[in-house]
C-alpha cells in the first residue's frame, strides 16, 4: 500500500476541485440541448483532439499497457500500433465527412440521430435499436470504468472500496451535470495534458536513473532475453488480431461525438495532428515506463504488474509531484467516464424522450431532463459498481468491439456510398453486433482472432449485399449526399 | 554479451506509429498553406 502523505492529498484535492470548477463556468453557458449534449458545435480543433484521446483512452494507458509491457516486454507494442493506425484512419476519413453531413442531415446531434435522418427512417426504428445498443454498453462500461477506479484507490491508499466509489462518482457527476458537453471536453482536454505530461516525465526519469537507455535495454536482455523481441511467442495471427483493435474507433459513440462537435471542418486537420501526436506520443510513454520497470524491479518483482506506473511515480518523485500523476490516473479512468456518461445521456434525451416522447419539449426542459438522466445513469453504474465481482459486469469486453462492429462499417459506409439504405445500416448493425457476441463464445482456430475483425467484415458485407437487394434511396437522400460532398 | 534491441523490433516500434504521427503533421501543414486553417 501507498501512504498518501500532505503534498500529495493537497495536489490530488485541487486536481478534483478543478474540475468541478469548470463545470460550474459551463453551467452558466449551457442554454439548449445542442449546448448540452455537443457544445453548440463551438469546440476548438486542440480540445476535440485532446478530449477525444483522453475519453478514448481509459485506465488502460497509465496502467494495463505499462503493466502488460512490464509483464511480457515488447511484444505488447502490436495493440498500441493497431490503435494508432485505426485512430489515424478514423481523423483522416470519417471526422470531416461526419461534421459536415451531420450538420446537413438536420443538424443531427447523436449518432442515433444523424442515422435516421441520414436515411429518412421515418419508423425510428434505427434511432432505437442504435440508442438502446449505446445505453446498454455504456451503462456497464461506465460501471467498470467505476470499479477500475475505486478499486485503484482501495489498493493504493487503503481506502475504503465504496467510499472511494462514491467519492470519484460524485466529482465525475458534479462537473457532468452541471456543464454538460463543454465541461466534460475542458476537463478532458486538462486530464489529457496531465497524461501526457506523466507519460512524458516517468520513463525519462526511470530510464535516466538506470544510466541511459542502451544500459536499460542491456539490462532488460540480462533479465530476460525475450522481452526485447517484438516478434516473441507472436504468430501472424496473433499480430493481426491485436492490431484489429484499431478498427474499433470508427464505431465509438463517444469519441465520434468530439468529430460532430468541431466548429468547422476547417479545424480537423489542426485537431487530427495535435489528437496524433498526443496519442503517439503517450502511447510511447506508456510502452517505456514498463519497460523500464522491468529493470526498476528487477531484484523485487511487483505483484500486481499494473502498478508499475504508480508505484514508479511514488517510489521516484516528491510527494507534490507523485500527487499530479497519481492524479494523472485518475484522469485517465475519469475522462473516459465522464464522455460515456454524457453519450447516454443524450441517446436517453434526444433519442427517446424527445423523439418518442416529448416532440415539443422546450430547451430548458431537454436540458435538465438531459442532466437528470446524467445522474440516473451514473446512480445505476454505481449501484452495479458496488459489487466489482459482478459477472454483468464483463458484458464490457464486448463493448469496444461490439461498438465497432455495429457501427464502425455502418458509419463508414454511410459516409462514402450514396446508394446505401436504411434497411443495409438496419441489417449491418444487428448482424456486426451479434457476430461479435458469438465469436466470443468460441475458442480454438480461428475463433481466438479478437471478434471485432469478423464482426466488422459482416456487418459490411451485410450493409452492402442488403442495399443492393434494396430500392434505390430517395432521391432528396441522394441529393444530401451529393450536398455534403459539395460541403467538403 | 551486450543485449539491443533487433533491427526488426525497432522498425516495428517506431515506423508504423510515427508514419502516423507525422502524416498528420503534414496534413496540418498542407491545409495550413491551403489557407483552410484562416
Amino acid at each position: 500500500m501507498i501512504s498518501m502523505s500532505i503534498p500529495t492529498l493537497v495536489t490530488f484535492i485541487a486536481y478534483l476541485l478543478g474540475m468541478l470548477v469548470i463545470g460550474l463556468i459551463f453551467y452558466r453557458l449551457t442554454n439548449n440541448l445542442s449546448d448540452y449534449v455537443l457544445g453548440g458545435r463551438q469546440l476548438g480543433g486542440g480540445v476535440a483532439a485532446l478530449s477525444a484521446g483522453a475519453s478514448d483512452m481509459s485506465g488502460w494507458l497509465l496502467l494495463g499497457l505499462p503493466g502488460a509491457m512490464y509483464a511480457a516486454g515488447m511484444n505488447q507494442v502490436w495493440i498500441a500500433v493497431g490503435l494508432c493506425i485505426g485512430a489515424y484512419l478514423n481523423w483522416q476519413f470519417v471526422a470531416k465527412r461526419l461534421r459536415v453531413y451531420t450538420e446537413i442531415a438536420e443538424d443531427s446531434i447523436t449518432v442515433p440521430d444523424y442515422l435516421e435522418n441520414r436515411f429518412r427512417d421515418h419508423s425510428k426504428v434505427l434511432r432505437v435499436v442504435s440508442a438502446v445498443v449505446i445505453l446498454l454498453f455504456f451503462a456497464f462500461y461506465t460501471s467498470s470504468g467505476m470499479v477500475a477506479g475505486a478499486t485503484l484507490f482501495q489498493k493504493s491508499f487503503g481506502l475504503d472500496y465504496t467510499t472511494a466509489l462514491w467519492i470519484g462518482s460524485i466529482v465525475i457527476v458534479s462537473y457532468t451535470f452541471m456543464g454538460g458537453f463543454m465541461a466534460v471536453c475542458w476537463t478532458d482536454f486538462f486530464q489529457g495534458l496531465l497524461m501526457f505530461l506523466a507519460l512524458i516525465l516517468v520513463p525519462i526519469v526511470v530510464v535516466n536513473a538506470e544510466g541511459g537507455w542502451s544500459q536499460a535495454v542491456n539490462q532488460v536482455g540480462n533479465i530476460d532475453p525475450t522481452k526485447l523481441d517484438i516478434f516473441h511467442d507472436m504468430t501472424v495471427f496473433g499480430i493481426i488480431s491485436l492490431m484489429a483493435w484499431g478498427l474499433g474507433y470508427f464505431g465509438q459513440p463517444h469519441i465520434v461525438v468530439r468529430f460532430m462537435a468541431v466548429k468547422s471542418s476547417k479545424e480537423i486537420a489542426k485537431a487530427r495532428a495535435v489528437g496524433m501526436t498526443w496519442m503517439v506520443l503517450a502511447l510511447y510513454g506508456a510502452i517505456f515506463t514498463g519497460f523500464a520497470g522491468i529493470v526498476y524491479f528487477a531484484d523485487n518483482p511487483l505483484q500486481n504488474p499494473e502498478t508499475v506506473f504508480i508505484t514508479l511515480s511514488q517510489v521516484l518523485f516528491n510527494p507534490w509531484v507523485a500527487g499530479v500523476l497519481l492524479a494523472a490516473i485518475l484522469s485517465a479512468i475519469m475522462s473516459t467516464i465522464d464522455s460515456q456518461l454524457l453519450v447516454s445521456s443524450s441517446a436517453l434525451t434526444e433519442d427517446f424522450y424527445k423523439a418518442l416522447l416529448r416532440k415539443n419539449a422546450s430547451e430548458t426542459e431537454l436540458v435538465w431532463v438531459g442532466r437528470s438522466t446524467v445522474a440516473g445513469i451514473a446512480l445505476i453504474a454505481v449501484f452495479m459498481a458496488y459489487n466489482p465481482d459482478s459477472t454483468v459486469l464483463g458484458l464490457v469486453a464486448y463493448a469496444w468491439g461490439g461498438f465497432g462492429a455495429a457501427f464502425g462499417p455502418v458509419i463508414i459506409l454511410s459516409l462514402f456510398w450514396q446508394r446505401m439504405t436504411r434497411n443495409g445500416a438496419l441489417v449491418g448493425m444487428i448482424l456486426g453486433a451479434v457476430t461479435v457476441v458469438f465469436w466470443k463464445q468460441l475458442d480454438g482456430g480461428v475463433f481466438d482472432m479478437y471478434e471485432i475483425l469478423p464482426g466488422f467484415i459482416i456487418c459490411t458485407i451485410a450493409v452492402i449485399v442488403v442495399s443492393l437487394l434494396d430500392k434505390e434511396p430517395q432521391p432528396e437522400i441522394q441529393d444530401e449526399f451529393a450536398e455534403m460532398e459539395r460541403a467538403l | 554479451m551486450e543485449h539491443t534491441l533487433s533491427t526488426a523490433t525497432w522498425f516495428w516500434l517506431i515506423v508504423p506509429m510515427c508514419t502516423v504521427a507525422i502524416l498528420s503533421l503534414l496534413g496540418f501543414l498542407f491545409s495550413l498553406l491551403k489557407g483552410d486553417n484562416s
